[in-house]
This record gives C-alpha cells, sequence and structure tokens, in this order.
C-alpha cells in the first residue's frame, strides 16, 4: 500500500507535467489547425534556459518567471516568421515543426551539451512530508498542486470569460468568429503564446524532477500527442483525464512491466480511438 | 502503362551501366542510397498519392531490418528471410492501417508516430536482441548463383529490387485503383459520391508502401549487417520524409532522387561538420518556406521549357501542369 501511494504521487506529478503540456498541444491544434511539433522544444528549452538562469545566481522562482518570458516571446517569434506562412496545409506544418524540432536540439546540444542537467529543487520545497508512515517528496506535492490550480484556472478561463468564449467558438467555427470582427491574426498569436507559456512553465516545473537531456523533446511531445488523442482535440477537460490516464500507466508500467510500459498507454489509445475515433471529450473531427 | 514500360527499361539500363562511370566510392554510396531509394518511394506512394503524411513509415523499415537480423541466425536462405521481412511488415501495417486510416491528416500522422515509438522503446529495452546497443548479424545474400560479397554484386542486387519496386509502384499508379486513390486525395468527399470507399483504396496503398519499407528494410541489413534501435526514432521518419520533399511529392520516381540527393548530402557534410542535424533542420524549413516543389519538378520544368524552345508548334506542357497542380493540392 505504502508503495502504492508513492508511486500515485510521482504519478499524478507526471501527469500534471502531462497535462501542461498537452493543454497547450490541444487548444494551438483545436483553434488555429496547426499540428505544433515544436510544442515539446518549447518545453525542453524552457528548462534548459531556467538551468541557466538558476547556475548564475537567480533563485528558482526568477528563473521560472524569466524562462517563461524568454520561451514565450520565442514563441512569438517563431509563430509570426513561420507558423503564420503554414496555415492550412498540413504536410507543411509538420515538416516545418518538425525542422524546428531539429534545429532547436541541436542548438541546444551545441549550448548545454549532452548530459543530464536538472534544476535544484527550490529551498521552500526541499524537504519530504511525513505522513502515516510515508514520506512525500515535498515538491512532487507542489507540482500536483499547481497542475490542478491550472486546471482549474483554465476551466474557468474557458467557461466563465469573454476571451474563453471566443476561443471556444474558434475551435468550433474561425471563419465565422473572424466574420464578427474578432482579429484572428492576434487571436493565433494569443493562443499559440499562451500554449508555448504553458509548456515552458511545465518543462520548468519537471527541472528538478525529470530532468532535461537530448532527444527528451520527442519523449515528452510523444507522450503529450498521446494524451491529446485520448482526450480528445481541442478539449482541457479530456487533457486533463488523459494525462492523468497516462501518466499512471506509466508509471505502474514503468514498475510491473519496464519493458512493455509504453505498449500498455499505447493499446488503451488504440481501444480508445476503435470505440470513439475524435477522443474521450473530442470536438474536433478527425 | 507503355510509359512505364519504357520509363522502367531506361532506368533498368542507367543502373547497369552506372558503375562503369563511377568512383568505387560511389559504388558503395550507391547500394545504400538505392536501399533508401525504394524506402523513400514506398512513402512517396502514400504521401505522394493517398495524402498520408507519415512519420512512423521507419517503423516498418526497422521492422524488416530486424527480422532479417534476427531470422539470419536460424537460416540462410535470402528468400525465405526477404519474404518474412516482407511478411512481418504487412501484417504490422495491416494493425496499424486498420487503425490509423480511420482518422486523417495530423490524426494518422500522430497515430504512426506512436506506433513507431512503441517499437523504439521495446527494442531499445529488449536485452535479448542487443537494446540500446543493437544487434549485429552477419548475413550474405546468395540468390542460388554464388554469393554476393563485393561492392559492385551488392549494388546490382539492391538496383534490381529498387527497378523491380520502381515498376511496381508504376504500375500501381497507373491502374484503375491508384487512380483512385489519388481521386482520393484530391477531392475525397467527389469520390465517396461516385461510390468508392476511400478506406479501401488507402489501405491498398498502405499495405504496398509498408511491404515495400519492410523490403528495403531487410535489404539494408545486407548492406550494414547491423540493426539498432535508431532505425526506430523519429529522425529516421523525417529523414525519409525529407528524401520525399527534395525528390518530388506526387511523382514515383522523385522520392528516390530525393534519396540520392540526402544520402549523397548527408555523407559529405557529417565528414565536415558534427551539426548534420541543425542543417538538417533548416533544410526542412527552408523546403517548405520556399513552396518550391522537389528536384524531379524542376527537371520536368526545364525539359518542358527546353522542349517548348525548339518545338513552338507542339505544346507539350499540358502534363506538366496538371502535374504542378496535382502537387499544389497535395502540399
Amino acid at each position: 500500500m505504502e508503495f502504492f501511494i508513492a508511486n500515485t504521487v510521482s504519478g499524478l506529478a507526471y501527469a500534471m507535467l502531462l497535462f501542461l503540456m498537452a493543454a497547450g498541444l490541444s487548444i494551438i491544434f483545436g483553434l488555429m489547425k496547426i499540428m505544433n511539433l515544436a510544442h515539446g522544444s518549447f518545453f525542453i528549452l524552457a528548462g534548459y534556459v531556467a538551468y541557466t538562469f538558476s547556475r548564475s545566481g537567480m533563485n528558482f522562482w526568477l528563473s521560472m518567471v524569466l524562462a517563461v518570458i524568454v520561451i514565450s516571446i520565442f514563441a512569438l517569434i517563431i509563430e509570426k516568421l513561420f507558423i503564420s506562412r503554414v496555415h492550412g496545409s498540413e504536410t507543411d506544418q509538420v515538416l516545418l515543426t518538425v525542422g524546428l524540432v531539429f534545429v532547436l536540439g541541436d542548438l541546444a546540444l551545441w549550448i548545454w551539451g549532452g548530459n543530464f542537467l536538472s534544476i535544484p529543487v527550490p529551498a521552500i520545497f526541499d524537504f519530504s512530508l511525513d505522513f502515516a508512515g510515508m514520506t512525500f517528496p515535498a515538491y512532487r506535492l507542489f507540482v500536483i498542486a499547481m497542475g490542478i490550480l491550472f486546471a482549474f484556472v483554465l476551466w474557468y478561463f474557458e467557461a466563465k470569460t469573454r476571451v474563453g468564449m471566443i476561443v471556444r467558438a474558434g475551435v468550433d467555427d474561425m471563419e465565422m468568429v473572424s466574420a464578427l470582427g474578432f482579429n484572428v491574426k492576434i487571436i493565433f498569436s494569443g493562443v499559440f503564446i499562451f500554449g508555448a507559456a504553458l509548456a515552458a512553465f511545465g518543462g520548468v516545473l519537471s527541472g528538478p524532477i525529470l530532468g532535461m537531456y537530448p532527444m527528451m523533446e520527442w519523449e515528452i511531445l510523444v507522450n503529450s500527442m498521446i494524451v491529446v488523442i485520448i482526450g480528445g482535440l481541442g478539449s482541457w477537460k479530456g487533457a486533463f483525464i488523459a494525462s492523468m490516464i497516462v501518466g499512471f500507466v506509466d508509471i505502474f508500467g514503468r514498475i510491473y512491466m519496464p519493458t512493455f510500459a509504453m505498449a500498455f498507454i499505447f493499446i488503451l489509445m488504440v481501444a480508445i480511438l476503435m470505440v470513439k475515433p475524435t477522443g474521450l471529450f473530442g470536438r474536433v473531427e478527425s | 502503362m507503355k510509359k512505364a514500360f519504357l520509363s522502367t527499361g531506361l532506368l533498368l539500363i542507367t543502373i547497369l551501366i552506372l558503375p562503369l562511370f563511377i568512383s568505387p566510392f560511389l559504388v558503395y554510396l550507391s547500394t545504400e542510397i538505392l536501399v533508401f531509394a525504394i524506402f523513400a518511394m514506398s512513402l512517396g506512394l502514400i504521401m505522394g498519392f493517398g495524402g498520408m503524411p507519415s512519420l512512423g513509415h521507419c517503423a516498418l523499415f526497422g521492422l524488416g531490418a530486424y527480422t532479417v537480423a534476427i531470422l539470419s541466425e536460424y537460416t540462410a536462405n535470402i528468400y525465405l528471410l526477404l519474404g518474412a521481412a516482407i511478411l512481418i511488415s504487412l501484417c504490422f501495417s495491416i494493425v496499424t492501417g486498420y487503425i490509423a486510416i480511420r482518422n486523417k491528416g495530423v490524426f494518422f500522422l500522430m497515430i504512426t508516430l506512436a506506433f513507431t515509438q512503441v517499437l523504439f522503446l521495446i527494442t531499445s529495452r529488449m536485452k535479448f536482441w542487443g537494446g540500446n546497443d543493437g544487434y549485429s548479424a552477419s548475413v550474405t545474400a546468395n540468390f542460388g548463383f554464388g554469393e554476393i560479397t563485393s561492392n559492385m554484386g551488392l549494388f546490382y542486387m539492391m538496383g534490381f529490387f529498387f527497378v523491380l519496386s520502381y515498376f511496381l509502384l508504376k504500375l500501381f499508379v497507373n491502374a484503375p485503383a491508384g487512380k483512385v486513390l489519388k481521386g482520393m486525395m484530391e477531392n475525397e468527399g467527389r469520390m465517396i459520391a461516385l461510390g468508392y470507399n476511400p478506406k479501401t483504396y488507402k489501405m491498398i496503398a498502405y499495405l504496398i508502401a509498408g511491404s515495400m519499407a519492410g523490403l528495403a528494410g531487410g535489404l539494408y541489413i545486407y548492406k550494414t549487417q547491423f540493426v539498432s534501435p535508431a532505425l526506430f526514432s523519429v529522425h529516421m521518419g523525417a529523414e525519409v520524409m525529407i528524401m520525399v520533399f527534395i525528390g518530388g511529392l506526387g511523382t514515383v520516381f522523385g522520392p528516390a532522387l530525393g534519396a540520392g540527393a540526402f544520402v549523397f548530402l548527408q555523407n559529405y557534410i557529417s565528414t565536415m561538420t558534427d551539426r548534420w542535424p541543425l542543417i538538417l533542420g533548416l533544410l526542412f524549413i527552408a523546403i517548405v518556406l520556399l513552396k518550391r516543389g522537389g528536384i524531379l519538378h524542376l527537371i520536368q520544368f526545364v525539359t518542358t521549357f527546353g522542349l517548348k524552345l525548339f518545338k513552338p508548334s507542339r505544346s507539350r506542357n499540358a502534363p506538366v501542369d496538371k502535374q504542378v497542380k496535382g502537387k499544389e493540392q497535395a502540399s
């Protein structure tokens, strides 16, 4: 039982990181119809940037904020320079974003080297909670809390605010939204930056847990893609539930059958697709 | 149909006389090019004619390679080994195709990518078959008339399979089924209205491409004698995708040209710098932003332009216009 609960905590923490990634991926696709394969690169670059800031003496929180800002600006540049030119063509999007992943991955390898790096756990959370004879690393609990908080904020934002309403309408029919006089370019840029910022936030949070290493962007991208497929594109609720499923299956699969951990998630994905091709809560036709 | 025979004949002659004109090193490099040409042409079929972008096509290539490498412990019969490679890839395509083809575009891509990633993780954790370090196999090709060990022999062996694959693909593309497939890509709704079931035709193309990639993977082992999980990596999937684009999407022969250009470039650039992925990525971005089509489109443009100069009375540019249009719609 202790073993089970301890792993539940790490599974949940991993699920929250996946959720932050998948929420951005899902909303960018839902609204802009852009499959951003470079989303994983935002995640890992944020980790690297925060690592550099924290190495230069800044504390965890400041380097987190700075890293998120840096990545957001970077995402704005990417969106304006490249992504805005490939609307409507799926193969172009795939090629372009795969190219970006290669370029960014190689630049990261160049700058930060090929070794495993990790950000030190912030001092406030550098302790373990003892509860009912079990110990929980406080930082993981913090990550879970942040994930739930963000899920709530996103839900509120989507369901209750005017901006959320525009976004919801855009997922269903972007042309109509632009016909009603909303500036599509600004909405697109805003959503793209917001998604990138979410990924960057997740990337910095994951720094003390998962660390950063070359080719990690693909690993995290594929996992969050599976989350998006299971949860359904354009749905934050789906992303949240699916990331819990994937996080749990991944952590427990790794413990009980390390070789086939991924295969479990995958069989699950296939099963869900067979029953419901749009994913659990998908609104976008696949 | 006549054209298919003609172009295959030309290709066969080119392959036969090519080693007379190029250096031994280029012959050695060309064996690799020919293997990747088969692989790229198979992806070119589903991407250029079926509108199914796959980042996971390397799964089928890798499966073919692993099959030959593992089974070579038990038998040396090349017919059996290559047959098994094709069969395993075919079975895998049936399973993945059945699930992936229900979805279009980006969903198709994500699902094929996920399948490939699973194979990558499984092979890299299988200690039994070498895990991350890969698996060496010593295989010698023997079709019943002596062992093929020289570079020249390997070149002709790959060349034979390359011409064969080209011919089969050309036949398929020109056959009614191939035309229906292309019609699906350009206007699926209309083809459905005409009474065709898109899934059937896409599946046929997917299975052909899958078994061809398996064959290429099986042949690859005869060149390298080594398999590793890197065959299943996204890098591999993206590399073969770029071959298709460099060569010319929407043509049968284009991807083969792209494979040639790519392997050639990779060999020269990697000797000069370690930053190959960076250059590769920039190449991807450049190709998308320039939107100029591939090498074959360029050749077609130049030849029709030349023909126009010499024969102003007979307009020969109609077929090319059509192809360029097809390409625009595809991209």
